[in-house]
């Protein structure tokens, strides 16, 4: 993807929504383009050196203890949970079709929320969203 | 119990959730913030109604209720109620007080307005529900 066809994605992701263009083009700026072929392992359950990943293309199978428990596409993001509680990732998460997501490396999530509340209120949303629902499937 | 905005305040203050939070946020939870009291096993919020605002235990406790699961206990210092402020859905659980209990209750729109106005404090409850959600998803695998 060049540039502009990285910005016009994120412009329609709604994690990103609340950002406006110069906003974006920073964001483009901070995070890195990477793409995975299909079957490979992005995130590994138990492993330490992880990031998070916002998928632009392509959907990802999130795997725990080798059940598949949920399948990401297109806006979905991953990785989140382990970097900001300073754990593992809790889940494998593998490429089920090519893939290509903007990838923020662990050690700068922090930072780029402070930077974006904006950003870091659409993920505490969601993250609430997932919690409600678990609530809700006991 | 009837606790002053100062008592209030100087309360709040040693909540985990807000030990980040700017001296002025802090006079903000104070004001906006009011105390409710329950007697021992009487509901506190109640699963399916529309969230009106989050929840810190003063004194006593409370035991979270979905159905017939116990989904969560939490006591002094502890919050509940965050999450259909945040995602605007109807209460998915109940919360029922445990002994004797009084609360400190922040409606929806000051959560809101608290949480765009201090980033860190909205990062302390975003770890917080991290940590409840890989909790919950343990607890599923078992």
């Amino acid at each position: 993807m060049n540039q502009q066809e990285i910005l016009d994605a994120l412009a329609g992701l709604a994690l990103f929504s609340d950002l406006d263009r110069p906003q974006l083009q920073a964001v483009a700026h901070t995070m890195s383009e990477e793409s995975f072929p299909s079957g490979q392992r992005i995130l590994r359950q138990g492993f330490s050196g992880s990031g998070f990943f916002v998928i632009l293309e392509g959907e990802v199978g999130v795997r725990v203890d080798d059940a598949d428990v949920a399948r990401l596409g297109k806006g979905d993001f991953f990785g989140e949970i382990s970097l900001l509680l300073g754990e593992s990732p809790i889940a494998d998460v593998v490429a089920a079709t090519p893939v290509t997501a903007l990838q923020l490396a662990g050690p700068d999530l922090r930072e780029f929320l402070l930077a974006y509340p904006v950003v870091m209120y659409r993920m505490l949303q969601s993250v609430s969203r997932r919690l409600d629902r678990a609530n809700r499937r006991s | 119990m009837s606790l002053t905005t100062q008592e209030k305040r100087a309360w709040l203050e040693k909540v985990p959730l807000f030990r980040d939070c700017s001296s002025e946020v802090l006079d903000q939870l104070a004001d906006a913030t009011a105390e409710f009291e329950f007697t021992a096993d009487s509901p506190i919020v109640q699963q399916g109604q529309v969230g009106n605002g989050l929840y810190i235990i003063v004194a006593g406790g409370a035991r979270i209720v979905a159905g017939s699961d116990e989904l969560a206990r939490f006591g002094p210092g502890d919050f509940f109620g965050e999450l259909s402020v945040i995602d605007q859905q109807p209460r998915a659980a109940s919360a029922y007080a445990v002994g004797d209990t009084a609360c400190l209750a922040l409606a929806s729109w000051d959560l809101v307005a608290v949480l765009e106005r201090d980033s860190r404090l909205a990062m302390n409850l975003l770890k917080e529900l991290a940590g409840r959600l890989r909790d919950t998803d343990a607890q599923l695998r078992h």
